[in-house]
């Protein structure tokens, strides 16, 4: 294991382990740029992974102090849970289920495309789709996405085939079991998927891309990587210039350590990411670092979510098999005339009975939760996740609440657009007709869970006064302070953000080499 | 874990949960447990164990008879008077988690939980559902190309 010094100015360092970071990290590795990740969760690897709903939640996700505010369903029915994401090494890729859509050419021009929307705070980004396209392609190689570059679909679990049949009766066409990030034959030294239906929960076999079984471990091959789990950074440090100097974290025993920087890249997933910058403001930086725009912790967004049940008179078992592997794309198209910008996807989810009673009706009881509880077999689920409106109000800051090392947690505020509303209520409409088409007794909509998708608080912005970082990531006023996750998001599109992330981590590595390799010689 | 709920008030939380959680399926087992679960949770809540002490003798004072005597229709009547209170909603916030989370629930309602160790479903049912045809896997494109 490669362990670099505490004082070792030269290296770049790395929040977060994620599908930003743990790309980023490694494509850097290989360039041989000496890399410090530091990972705020613990190192858990497949052995470790519970095949069990709540057990597995207890293990993974980051359930330390968060807040919220604002009229969304989360701050009612989990109001200190805004978002399900991952505290571990591998982050929040150890828990996706793979979903790996591309953004749309006129999702990237979004306030082109829409035009001026009341109340939303759309702009363009300052990325188009055909400069993205060769990253895509590359982050899709790496990835082994099901139905490109060669790599074969996922077969046909149950839920798939109420899904799919469906939604040939309703009339759509662009249905398939992918693009999924799961091998459905072995790849990349990765095996196929055995189908054990546990995703959520960490995938103990390894058939799905994460930074946790791909990225890092060729990270750490190259003798370039120094990473280390249960370091929970609490301030980025800067020098008179202006340039970040390095970090301050908190390390498995407690102590407060300084790691020094040549270069800082925050991958925290948008929340942290967020807080992180307002936790580094100093005399100069008065509201946070990289925030003389005050964008930073605004435009925070989560996706328009919502789920779909049917429930039919025969048997399902949706919980056998690939937890999410069905994609319908008919709504993400650009139509307008639907009564609402931007579009959505419906892709195919799966709970076990822990969590559908939990998630299927929050806080209800009574024959209204038993009916739908005791038809748990006989039931078939899709993911409504579409493009949400940026509002500069929709923001992370920092709470009055602490968390276990009196830091202020992340309070996030959020309020549905108008045109969240109207998408949520067309998916669970088209969703429902799905269903109904092939038979559904009954179908439930269900609100959404906590985030599991945030996006923005630090958005890519040609004009440094509209957003926090430029279209490498690179904070508008640090310039040795990247940006490295969904934060930088501009708009949300309709599209899982990972590949994205993937890909946008990958064109930032190749820039910060080019820029700094320059710069030494 | 002490609690200072007496043996009736445990049956009365049992009969609560039953009454919250109408499953004809289910056996009483997954409610017992799940009231040891509330009364686990309460045994580090003084707070909830308030509720619980205060509540469940509230709840036999609704009607001329005990909670647990009621019929079914009448408790649902009863629940739906106090679902807002606190003491409900404690109860309700551990229960929904404990009672779905039994395997013996898991087995009434017919899932199978952990399988990894058995080598998924790949070979155990994932894509045995059989009246509906076969949809094509492939996209539009790929499939007409």
């Amino acid at each position: 294991m490669t362990r670099f010094d505490y004082d070792d100015s030269d290296v770049v360092v790395v929040v977060g382990s994620g599908a930003g970071g743990g790309t980023l990290a490694h494509e850097l590795c290989k360039r041989g740029f000496k890399t410090v990740v530091l990972e705020a969760g613990p190192h858990l690897t497949g052995e470790d992974y519970h095949n069990d709903e709540w057990k597995a939640f207890g293990q993974m996700a980051w359930t330390d102090p968060r807040t919220t505010s604002g009229s969304w369903a989360i701050a009612k029915d989990f109001p200190n849970l805004p978002a399900w994401i991952v505290k571990a090494v591998g982050g929040t890729t150890t828990h996706w289920a793979g979903a790996c859509p591309r953004f749309k050419a006129h999702e990237l021009a979004a306030r082109t495309a829409y035009g001026d929307i009341d109340g939303a705070s759309l702009l363009d980004w300052p990325i188009t789709l055909s400069e993205l396209e060769p990253y895509y392609d590359q982050a899709e190689i790496k990835m082994g996405v099901s139905h490109r570059h060669g790599r074969p679909p996922l077969p046909a679990n149950n839920n798939y085939k109420v899904f799919a049949n469906g939604a040939e009766k309703v009339g759509y066409r662009d249905y398939a079991t992918g693009p999924y990030a799961t091998n459905a034959e072995p790849y990349d030294g990765r095996p196929a998927t055995v189908q054990d239906g546990f995703n959520f929960q960490g995938d103990k076999h390894g058939s799905k891309w994460s930074t946790l079984v791909a990225e890092l471990p060729k990270a750490e091959a190259t003798g370039n990587l120094d990473l280390r789990a249960d370091s929970h950074v609490a301030q980025i440090l800067h020098d008179t210039d202006g340039r970040a100097t390095g970090v301050l974290y908190v390390d498995r025993n407690g102590t407060l350590r300084r790691q020094r920087a040549a270069v800082v890249c925050v991958a925290g997933n948008s929340i942290e990411t967020a807080r992180l910058l307002l936790l580094s403001a100093s005399t100069q930086f008065p509201d946070g670092l990289a925030n003389s725009s005050g964008q930073v912790g605004r435009n925070y967004m989560r996706h328009t979510t919502g789920t779909v049940w049917g429930q039919f008179d025969k048997p399902v078992r949706m919980y056998r098999g690939e937890t999410m592997a069905g994609v319908i794309g008919d709504e993400a198209r650009l139509d307008t005339d639907r009564g609402f910008a931007g579009g959505y996807y419906m892709q195919t989810i799966a709970l076990g009975p822990a969590f559908f009673g939990k998630f299927v009706a929050p806080g209800s009881w009574g024959p209204a939760l038993t009916d739908v509880v005791d038809k748990y077999l006989n039931t078939a689920g899709m993911w409504i996740v579409g493009e949400d409106m940026p509002q500069e109000s929709n923001r992370v800051t920092l709470s009055e609440t602490v968390d276990e090392y009196g830091l202020p947690a992340a309070n996030v505020h959020f309020d549905d657009h108008p045109n969240d509303v109207l998408m949520r209520r067309h998916g669970h409409q088209q969703g429902a007709a799905v269903y109904k088409a092939v038979g559904a007794t009954n179908t439930i909509e269900t609100p959404p869970y906590p985030s599991t998708h945030n996006l923005g608080t630090c958005r890519m912005s040609q004009r440094p006064g509209d957003g926090v970082v430029d279209r490498f990531g690179r904070a508008h006023d640090v310039p040795n302070l990247f940006v490295s996750d969904g934060s930088v998001f501009t708009t949300g599109g309709a599209a899982n953000p990972t590949l994205t992330i993937v890909a946008l981590a990958i064109r930032q590595a190749e820039y910060i080499a080019g820029q700094y390799r320059t710069a030494r010689s | 874990m002490s609690t200072l709920l007496s043996d009736s008030q445990r049956r009365t939380l049992v009969d609560l949960l039953r009454a919250a959680f109408p499953h004809d399926t289910f056996p009483s087992g997954p409610y017992e447990r799940t009231a040891q679960a509330v009364i686990d949770a309460a045994a580090a809540s003084p707070r909830l164990q308030a509720l619980l002490v205060q509540g469940l003798r509230d709840l036999d004072q609704q009607r001329e008879v005990p909670f647990s005597e009621l019929d079914r229709e009448t408790a649902a009547v009863v629940l739906r008077g106090i679902a807002d209170t606190p003491f409900f909603a404690g109860i309700l916030d551990v229960a929904v988690v404990a009672l779905y989370d039994d395997h013996e629930v898991w087995d009434v309602l017919g899932y199978e939980g952990a399988s990894y160790d058995q080598g998924g479903y790949l070979n155990r049912g994932f894509d045995d559902l059989d009246w509906l045809p076969d949809p094509r896997i492939e996209s539009y494109e790929e499939a007409s190309a």
